[in-house]
């Protein structure tokens, strides 16, 4: 039961990290077309910022801010100032995912340079106890990020299903041009899909970071193979998919962390991920692949 | 000239011949096929770890402590070859799930993510390759020549030219064939080549076996100098200074690759070794991957073919042919100028 209850909770945990990622990772792939191979350096780099920006505070609600910020803005000059710049010459399909690699690389050797030798770490160890149920203990820190998360997902459900904006993405996703044709600014749109993508980004980073405790110039990095695992599984550029595939590579981590070790926990997530890729490559919500000409 | 700038110098030439082999490869795969090989290191860190175990002899002995698998000491060219072996034979998982069914920027997606599990992987298994420590003490080729390092340099050198005619004849043979004819159709339009009778599917995979191979053997190569070979060697960034080199020299013909081997890798990582060195340790390989990011987007801006684009192939009927050919369309008809 205790045994069960961990696998549970600690999933959730995982989950709810992994969703806010995978979210805004594929929400952005989906609306802009742009793959966005430095997600993981922006995530870092978030991290950063509020380590610096709060003096290394862990409070959770001004990091949330600070972080989403930071994200929202790098994102935007990445995503729609320099992506954008090589779109309107007329780069495409692989140059453009060259061209997220180098930034992503440029910010990622940057912030290297500037942590140095030194280890950076925050300050976790006074946590206090919000949520007990049969012997299975989640700290403050846990229960804010699964909270955070589950409210970020109805937001992002509002927003699409509800809203006028959501509606213009959904439409931009679906045909551009039909979209242009309507009146709506494709421009406004991507401009709006890399801010929440960054946004996201940023408040999953500082998260992450924080519930780690220490990080690294890769930390965002290797945190982007399990939320872009999420998200193929999902099926790419599949909001939906998305929260699904994170609650699968979630849970069937900590599944294996308990009971085999918990070495196994991001393994697990790569068997899940490569299975998809053989089985099923267009992910669970087929469309967006089938449509783009991504799977063959 | 000093025996130390000579010494320097049959080094870079040694790190360039690895290189460009490793360069071809990755062209083999991307420039030619149109494969979004982001996962290329990993052709090259399995021919450095299956050449550096065959070579070192039993694991785990008293003065090593080391643990790996197999474990044999064979002579240095059946470990090197069997280094490019092992690439070629990884190619056909990674195939069978990065190739096969995904496309653009998915397939690019893949392949990333497949070279950082991998890296995880082995600094995981502790028991396949040393883990994160890696390899060491790598014996390396004519090792008992007994002559000073500085005339060794020269037949490393030679054995590594040796290695880059083999490459060279690999990637020519290649793209001058037939084959290299149907991997550029692949690349440019794979349904075209379905039609044509012919399947994309085993072509690509045929480029990605061909590319693994010359990965590997530059991976062995490699492990051979340096004699030590762990996760820290390749990580992901690495295939993305395979991938500047060819987007600087020009993808698609080898000339280009050649090129970009001996501007990006060995002229801006390797050479500059030698400039006076800021911070502390590790700073300046920092710097140079921010350049090296730099030097990508400013090609992609301005030179997104590279110094050297690929020559335009043009079907050409035969002579007979050519002025009926020319004759019968009128002007506004003939294909347009391309930029």
């Amino acid at each position: 039961m205790t045994m069960l209850m961990t696998i549970i909770l600690f999933g959730l945990y995982s989950s709810a990290l992994y969703a806010i990622g995978a979210v805004g990772f594929t929400l952005q792939f989906g609306i802009t077309n742009v793959l966005n191979l430095a997600f993981g350096a922006i995530l870092t780099s978030c991290i950063f910022v509020e380590y610096y920006a709060t003096t290394h505070s862990t409070n959770l609600w001004l990091a949330m801010l600070v972080g989403g910020g930071a994200g929202a803005l790098l994102s935007l000059i990445v995503g729609f100032g320099i992506v954008g710049a090589f779109l309107r010459r007329g780069a495409g399909g692989f140059n453009i995912a060259m061209v997220t690699i180098a930034l992503g690389l440029m910010i990622t050797y940057t912030l290297a340079a500037i942590q140095g030798p030194f280890l950076f770490a925050f300050n976790v160890s006074n946590t206090t106890t919000a949520l007990s149920i049969s012997g299975v203990n989640l700290d403050s820190q846990q229960l804010t990020t699964i909270i955070v998360a589950i409210a970020a997902m109805v937001v992002i459900h509002l927003v699409l299903r509800m809203t006028k904006l959501g509606l213009a993405m959904r439409a931009t996703a679906d045909d551009p041009s039909l979209t242009r044709g309507c009146g709506v600014s494709p421009a406004r749109t991507r401009a709006l899909a890399w801010l929440i993508s960054g946004a996201l980004c940023g408040i999953c980073g500082v998260l992450y970071g924080i519930g780690v405790g220490t990080f690294g110039p890769f930390t965002g990095a290797d945190f982007f193979i399990t939320a872009g695992a999420a998200a193929v599984v999902g099926g790419i550029g599949k909001p939906y998919g998305a929260m699904i595939g994170a609650l699968i590579v979630g849970m069937v981590g900590q599944a294996a962390s308990a009971i085999i070790s918990p070495a196994y926990a991001p393994i697990s997530a790569y068997v899940i991920l490569v299975g998809f890729l053989i089985l099923r490559p267009q992910g669970i919500f087929s469309a967006f692949a089938a449509q783009r000409e991504l799977v063959a | 000239m000093s025996a130390a700038n000579v010494y320097y110098l049959s080094g870079l030439g040694i790190l360039f011949g690895i290189n460009l082999i490793a360069i071809w490869g990755l062209d083999l795969q991307f420039g030619f096929s149109g494969i979004n090989s982001f996962a290329f290191i990993v052709f090259q860190a399995v021919g450095a770890y299956v050449t550096g175990v065959l070579s070192l002899g039993p694991a785990n002995t008293p003065v090593t402590f080391e643990t790996y698998i197999l474990g044999t000491r064979w002579p240095w060219p059946i470990a090197l070859l069997f280094g490019g072996l092992a690439g070629a034979a990884l190619a056909v998982p990674i195939g069978l799930i990065a190739v096969r069914r995904l496309r653009g920027d998915y397939q690019a997606m893949a392949m990333l993510v497949l070279a950082l599990i991998a890296n995880d992987l082995i600094s995981a298994e502790t028991g396949w390759f040393n883990g994160p420590t890696g390899l060491e003490s790598v014996p390396q080729p004519f090792g008992n020549l007994n002559v000073s390092l500085h005339a060794y340099h020269w037949v490393f050198l030679g054995l590594t030219a040796l290695c880059c005619i083999v490459a060279w004849w690999v990637t020519r043979g290649i793209s001058r064939a037939p084959l290299g004819r149907a991997l550029r159709a692949v690349r440019d339009s794979d349904s075209a080549v379905a039609a044509l009778g012919r399947n994309p599917n085993q072509l690509r995979m045929v480029a990605l076996i061909a590319g693994g191979f010359l990965g590997g053997l530059s991976g062995g190569l490699l492990i051979e100098y340096v004699q030590a070979w762990g996760p820290a060697s390749w990580l992901y960034p690495e295939t993305f200074l395979f991938f500047t080199a060819l987007i600087v020299g020009g993808r698609g013909n080898m000339a280009g690759a050649a090129l970009g081997t001996l501007l990006v890798p060995v002229g801006i990582v390797e050479a500059t070794r030698q400039l006076p060195q800021i911070g502390y340790p590790g700073e300046f390989d920092d710097f140079q991957w921010i350049a090296i990011g730099a030097l990508l987007l400013a090609f992609l801006w301005f030179r997104p073919h590279g110094l050297i684009p690929e020559r335009r192939r043009r079907l050409r009927p035969a002579d007979g042919d050519r002025s009926r050919y020319r004759r019968g369309v009128p002007s506004w008809l003939r294909r347009a100028p391309t930029s």
